[in-house]
C-alpha cells in the first residue's frame, strides 16, 4: 500500500528518503517564540488621555463585576501542530516535507458557560517550491496534488483528508534553516485562517460593542495581500471590537514616551495597574497602526518569572480620529477593567503559564487542540 | 428513540471493557444509581447498562489550581466563566439483545431506555408465575420518570427451584416486617386468585415484637383519604387486591387471667376470640416434653450433659413415664438432685442440679405449662399447626415472652411444620398439609447468628430448613438488623435477599464484598419503604419500593 510521500514523490518525481518522522512541538524547544513580532517601531502614546505613568483598574473592574456584564463573548485561538515527515530529493538537492495539523477554534460565553461557536480544521503539508511539475500555474499543481492525495483509499476509509499543499520557497539564506520555511508557511495558514474567522464573525454580526471578541496573542498580522485602501480599511474595520491579549511578548519592545526601553516598568507593575498605552506601526501591518498597553492580572509574590501575571494587550487602531487622537481612554480602561475580571478561574496545574492564561483562552485552545488527530495516526500516514 | 443523554467514553485509563463501560452527561443531567441505559451497539444490537457510579468533574487540576482560582483564597472572588465540567458515568453491562458482548465502542450515543426497554433489560418481562415484590421508579421528571411493577418468578421465591427470603435493615427505618408482609400478601393474593393446584401455601408467623402481626386481616386506618386512594391505586397498579390477609388464625401464649400473655387489647382480644379466630397456647407434659431441648438452645453443652439428662426424660427413665403434669415432673427432677440418688450414674448430681435450674426458671409457676382443657380456647400449637391448611395464615405471637421461651415456641413449631412436612403424621385423621409452608421470623439472629452454640437444636432445625426445606415446601423468610451476624449456611441457602436501609459499619463487612461500593453507600441511605433486593432471575441488584401496608398499623 502506498503512503502519502509514495504518491508525493511519484507526482513530483521527487525521491523519499523515508527519513525518521517526528512532531516539532516537544523536541525543538531551542528557539523561544514570543507571541509578538520584532519588527515594530514606537511612535506615541496612543491613548486620549495618556496617564502619567500606571493605573490601577481594580475599582472599575470591581464595578463592572457587580454591575454589568462581561465585555467578552466570543474567544479566538488559534495553533498548530507541525511534523516532519519526510525528507524529499530534486535535482539532486534534498528538501525537508512538513506536515501541519492546523486548528482555529472559536468559543462563546453565554451565562458564564462555555460554548462551541465555530471551528476550522486545516490539514496541511508543505513542499519546496521546486516540487512544482508546472512553472507558472503553481497552485494549480499543488491543488491538483492534494486532490490526488485525497483519493487515497487510506485516507477515505479513515475519513480524513488534506486541505492544503503549501509550497515554501527554497532561497538559500544562511539564517533560516529550511525547516523554519516549511513551519512558516503553516503559520501562514494558521493566520490566514484566524483573520477568515473574525470575518466571518463581523460578517453574521456577531461581535459588536457589547460582544468583543478576545483573540490570543498578538493581532500583528502580516497582511501583504490588502491591495488597496478600501480593502485595507475593511480589514481594520472587521478589528473594532477584537482584543488581542498576548501571554508573552519581548521586553525588548518595551518603550516610553522618549521611545527609551523601560520594561522596567512593565516588571515593576502593580496588580491590577496597567500602563499607558503606546502606539506602534509595524512592516507586517502596512499602513495601519496599533495600540498596545500592559496589564498585570496576578501579584508578583505569586508568580516565578518577572513578566508572569503581566499581559499584552493590543487593538487595531480603525478610525482616523484613533490613529490621530489614539485610542479612547475610556475604551482602554473598560477593556482593562475586563480583562482583571477574567483573572478567575485559572488553569493552574494544567498549564505552566497558568499566571498569563486567561480561562476562556485557554478553555478555546483546549478546545482546538482536542480536534487533533493523534501524533502517531497523523505521522502513520507519511 | 430515546432521549439521548450522553456518549461511551473510552479511555487507555478507563476503557470499555466486557463488563462496563463509562459515558459522559452533562452536568445538570439527574440519574441515580440503579438507572438503566441503553446504547447502540454492533450487528444492529442494543446493549443495556445499569448505572454505578456517577462523577462529577471539572478541568480543575488540583485543589490548589480552585485556591489560586479565588485570588488565591478570597471567598468573595467572583469568576467570569464557569470552569468546564461534565458528568462522567460509570455503568454494567446487564445484557444485550444479540448477545453481543464485545465493549462498547467510544462515541456511541446513550439513550434513556422507556418502560418495556427496562423490563427487558433487567429481565422484568415475560416473567413466569409472577409475584409482586414491589415496583421502581426510573430517571425524574415527567417526561422521562418510568414506574416499573416488579415481578418475581415465584418458583425461585418459594421454590421449587430457588427458596428462602432473608430481610436486613436497622429497625424502625428499614421496614422490614411491612416489606416481608406486602410479599406475603402478595403471595397469598396469587394464591387466591389462582385456581391452579401448584399454588398452595400457607403461612406460620411470629409476631415478636408489640401488636405488629396482630391484626393482619384488618384494614388499615390510613392517616387521610387520598393516602388511601393513591395506596390502593398503587396496589391495583401491581396486580394486587387491596385487601389485608385472609384465613387468620392467631395464637397466644396461655395466661391465666385468660387474655393471654399478649400487648394485644382486652378488647381486641375478645374480639378476635369472638370472631374465633384467637386461641391460648400451652405446652402440656405427655406431648411437649420431647421439646425440652428447645430449652436448652442459647446454651453451650461441650460435655453434652443436659442432652442426656433430656435423653433420660424423654425415654421415661428413673420415674419421668407415666407423670400427670408439669408439677410432677419438677418434683421427680429435684428428687435426682438430691446427694445420693439413684437412676443413671452417668449423670452426676451437679449435672442434675444444673439443669433443674434452668428448667424450674422457665416452667415453675408458668401458665403455658400446663394441661391443655377441652373448652376450644386452648390449644397446643403442634396440634394446631398439624392441621394447616392451604392459605392460611397462623399468627404466633411470642412478643411478651422471656427470650428462652420465645426460642421454646419458635423451635417447637418449626419442628412441627418440619416434621408435617416430612409426612410424620400422614397416618393421623384430618391431616392435609399444604405443598408449601412460609414461615417468617423476624430476629433470626436471635436463633440463628453466626455465635449461637453450634449443639443449639434451634440451629439446628433452621439450618435443615435452609437447606432441605426448598424440597420439603418449607419457606423461611427471615429478617434481622445485620445479615452479618446470620450464620452463613442460612444466608448462603437463601435465594432472595432484600437490604434495607442499614448502617456504615455493616456494609463493610465481608457480607457485602461484591456490592458495588456506590450500592452499599445508597443502602445506608435508603428510605423507609425502599429495598435493594437480589434475585437469580433479576440481572442486577434492583431498587425497589412497596406501597404502605394494606392491614392493620397499630401505632
Amino acid at each position: 500500500m502506498s503512503t502519502i510521500m509514495d504518491i508525493i514523490a511519484h507526482e513530483t518525481n521527487g525521491k523519499s528518503y523515508k527519513t525518521y518522522k517526528y512532531t516539532f512541538e516537544g523536541t525543538d524547544t531551542l528557539s523561544f517564540d514570543y507571541d509578538d513580532h520584532q519588527e515594530i517601531t514606537w511612535d506615541r502614546y496612543g491613548e486620549t488621555v495618556p496617564p502619567d505613568g500606571s493605573i490601577s483598574m481594580k475599582t472599575k473592574a470591581d464595578e463592572i463585576c457587580r454591575n454589568g456584564r462581561p465585555l467578552f463573548t466570543y474567544f479566538l485561538d488559534g495553533s498548530r501542530h507541525t511534523y516532519k515527515v519526510d525528507d524529499i530529493a530534486y535535482k539532486n538537492k534534498v528538501f525537508p516535507v512538513i506536515a501541519g495539523q492546523v486548528g482555529v477554534s472559536c468559543c462563546k460565553r453565554v451565562d458564564k458557560e462555555m460554548q462551541r461557536f465555530d471551528f476550522d480544521r486545516r490539514l496541511a503539508i508543505s513542499l519546496p517550491k521546486i516540487a512544482s511539475q508546472d512553472d507558472w500555474n503553481k497552485a494549480v499543481f499543488f491543488a491538483n496534488l492534494r486532490n490526488k492525495l485525497n483519493e487515497d483509499i487510506r485516507l477515505q476509509r479513515n475519513g480524513i483528508s488534506f486541505t492544503d499543499i503549501i509550497p515554501y520557497s527554497t532561497k538559500v539564506d544562511e539564517f533560516e534553516r529550511l525547516e523554519s520555511k516549511g513551519i512558516a508557511v503553516i503559520q501562514d495558514l494558521m493566520i490566514d485562517r484566524e483573520i477568515d474567522m473574525v470575518t466571518r464573525l463581523v460578517a453574521k454580526h456577531r461581535i459588536s460593542a457589547s460582544n468583543y471578541l478576545m483573540k490570543d496573542g498578538s493581532l500583528e498580522y502580516r497582511v501583504d495581500h490588502l491591495v488597496n485602501d478600501r480593502e485595507r480599511r475593511k480589514f481594520q474595520s472587521n478589528f473594532s471590537f477584537v482584543v488581542g491579549v498576548s501571554k508573552s511578548f519581548n521586553p525588548e519592545n518595551c518603550k516610553d514616551k522618549k521611545g527609551k526601553n523601560n520594561s522596567n516598568m512593565i516588571a515593576d507593575l502593580p496588580l491590577y495597574h496597567r500602563t499607558p498605552v503606546s502606539m506602534y506601526s509595524s512592516p507586517r501591518l502596512a499602513g495601519m497602526k496599533y495600540a498596545v498597553w500592559y496589564l498585570r492580572i496576578r501579584d508578583k509574590k505569586y508568580t516565578v518569572n518577572t513578566f508572569d501575571g503581566i499581559l499584552k494587550i493590543e487593538k487595531i487602531l480603525v478610525t482616523d480620529e484613533q490613529i490621530n487622537k489614539g485610542l479612547d481612554t475610556e475604551e482602554v480602561d473598560l477593556i482593562s477593567a475586563n480583562i482583571i475580571n477574567e483573572r478567575n478561574p485559572v488553569c493552574y496545574g494544567a498549564d505552566s503559564r497558568w499566571a498569563n492564561h486567561l480561562y476562556p483562552v485557554y478553555v478555546t485552545e483546549c478546545y482546538a487542540k482536542s480536534k487533533y488527530l493523534s501524533n502517531t495516526m497523523f505521522l502513520n500516514l507519511f | 428513540m430515546g432521549k439521548v443523554i450522553g456518549k461511551v467514553i473510552a479511555t487507555e485509563k478507563n476503557p470499555s471493557t466486557i463488563d462496563d463501560f463509562y459515558f459522559w452527561t452533562k452536568q445538570n443531567l439527574i440519574l441515580n444509581p440503579f438507572d438503566v441505559v441503553k446504547v447502540s451497539h454492533l450487528q444492529e444490537s442494543v446493549s443495556y447498562g445499569i448505572i454505578e457510579e456517577i462523577s462529577h468533574i471539572t478541568d480543575t487540576a488540583n485543589f490548589l489550581a480552585d485556591y489560586v482560582s479565588n485570588d488565591f483564597g478570597d471567598v468573595e472572588a467572583e469568576e467570569n466563566t464557569h470552569r468546564i465540567g461534565m458528568n462522567y458515568v460509570k455503568a454494567k453491562v446487564i445484557g444485550n439483545t444479540g448477545n453481543v458482548y464485545i465493549p462498547l465502542i467510544n462515541n456511541s450515543r446513550v439513550e434513556l431506555a422507556n418502560e418495556s426497554e427496562v423490563a427487558e433489560a433487567l429481565g422484568l418481562s415475560n416473567v413466569k408465575n409472577p409475584v409482586t415484590c414491589g415496583y421502581l421508579e426510573m430517571y425524574t421528571g415527567e417526561e422521562d420518570k418510568v414506574t416499573l411493577p416488579v415481578n418475581m418468578d415465584s418458583r425461585f421465591l418459594i421454590g421449587p427451584e430457588g427458596a428462602h427470603l432473608n430481610i436486613s435493615g436497622i429497625s424502625g427505618l428499614a421496614a422490614k416486617t411491612s416489606y416481608s408482609m406486602f410479599l406475603l400478601r402478595a403471595i397469598q393474593d396469587k394464591c387466591l386468585k389462582s385456581e391452579e393446584e401448584e399454588e398452595d401455601v400457607a403461612f406460620v408467623l411470629f409476631n415478636v415484637k408489640g401488636k405488629d402481626l396482630l391484626a393482619l386481616d384488618e384494614p388499615n386506618d390510613f392517616e387521610s383519604d387520598e393516602e388511601k386512594k393513591s395506596t390502593f391505586e398503587l396496589y391495583e397498579h401491581l396486580g394486587m387486591t387491596p385487601e389485608p390477609f385472609k384465613n387468620v388464625q392467631y395464637y397466644y401464649p396461655y395466661s391465666s387471667n385468660k387474655i393471654g400473655n399478649t400487648y394485644l387489647h382486652k378488647e381486641a382480644f375478645k374480639q378476635q376470640k369472638s370472631q374465633g379466630k384467637a386461641h391460648l397456647y400451652k405446652y402440656s407434659y405427655e406431648d411437649d416434653k420431647d421439646n425440652l431441648d428447645l430449652m436448652f438452645a442459647s446454651m453451650d453443652d461441650p460435655q453434652q450433659t443436659m442432652d442426656s439428662i433430656i435423653n433420660y426424660i424423654i425415654t421415661n427413665q428413673g420415674g419421668f413415664g407415666g407423670l400427670d403434669g408439669w408439677d410432677d415432673f419438677l418434683d421427680e427432677v429435684q428428687k435426682h438432685c438430691k446427694a445420693g440418688a439413684g437412676g443413671d450414674k452417668e449423670i452426676t448430681v451437679a449435672s442434675w442440679r444444673k439443669f433443674n435450674r434452668i428448667i424450674r426458671k422457665s416452667i415453675y409457676r408458668n401458665d403455658i405449662f400446663g394441661n391443655v382443657h377441652d373448652n376450644n380456647e386452648e390449644v397446643r400449637i403442634g396440634e394446631s399447626l398439624k392441621r394447616i391448611k392451604k392459605n392460611e395464615v397462623h399468627v404466633i405471637d411470642i412478643a411478651k415472652l422471656n427470650e428462652d421461651m420465645q426460642g421454646f415456641v419458635f423451635g417447637d413449631a418449626i419442628r412441627t411444620i418440619y416434621d408435617l412436612q416430612l409426612g410424620q403424621f400422614s397416618d393421623e385423621e384430618g391431616i392435609e398439609p399444604p405443598k408449601k409452608i412460609v414461615i417468617f421470623i423476624d430476629e433470626l439472629n436471635k436463633y440463628a447468628s453466626s455465635d449461637t452454640p453450634k449443639s443449639s437444636p434451634i440451629l439446628h432445625q433452621i439450618l435443615d430448613i435452609a437447606e432441605r426445606g426448598r424440597s420439603l415446601g418449607i419457606v423461611l423468610f427471615s429478617a434481622e438488623q445485620f445479615r452479618s451476624a446470620i450464620h452463613n449456611r442460612v444466608t448462603g441457602n437463601c435465594s432472595t435477599h432484600a437490604y434495607g436501609r442499614t448502617n456504615a459499619i455493616e456494609i463493610a463487612k465481608a457480607d457485602y464484598k461484591y456490592v458495588p461500593q456506590v450500592y452499599k453507600n445508597m443502602m445506608t441511605r435508603l428510605k423507609q419503604g425502599e429495598y435493594i433486593i437480589q434475585n437469580p432471575v433479576f440481572r442486577s441488584l434492583l431498587n425497589v419500593k412497596f406501597p404502605k401496608p394494606i392491614y392493620k398499623q397499630y401505632k
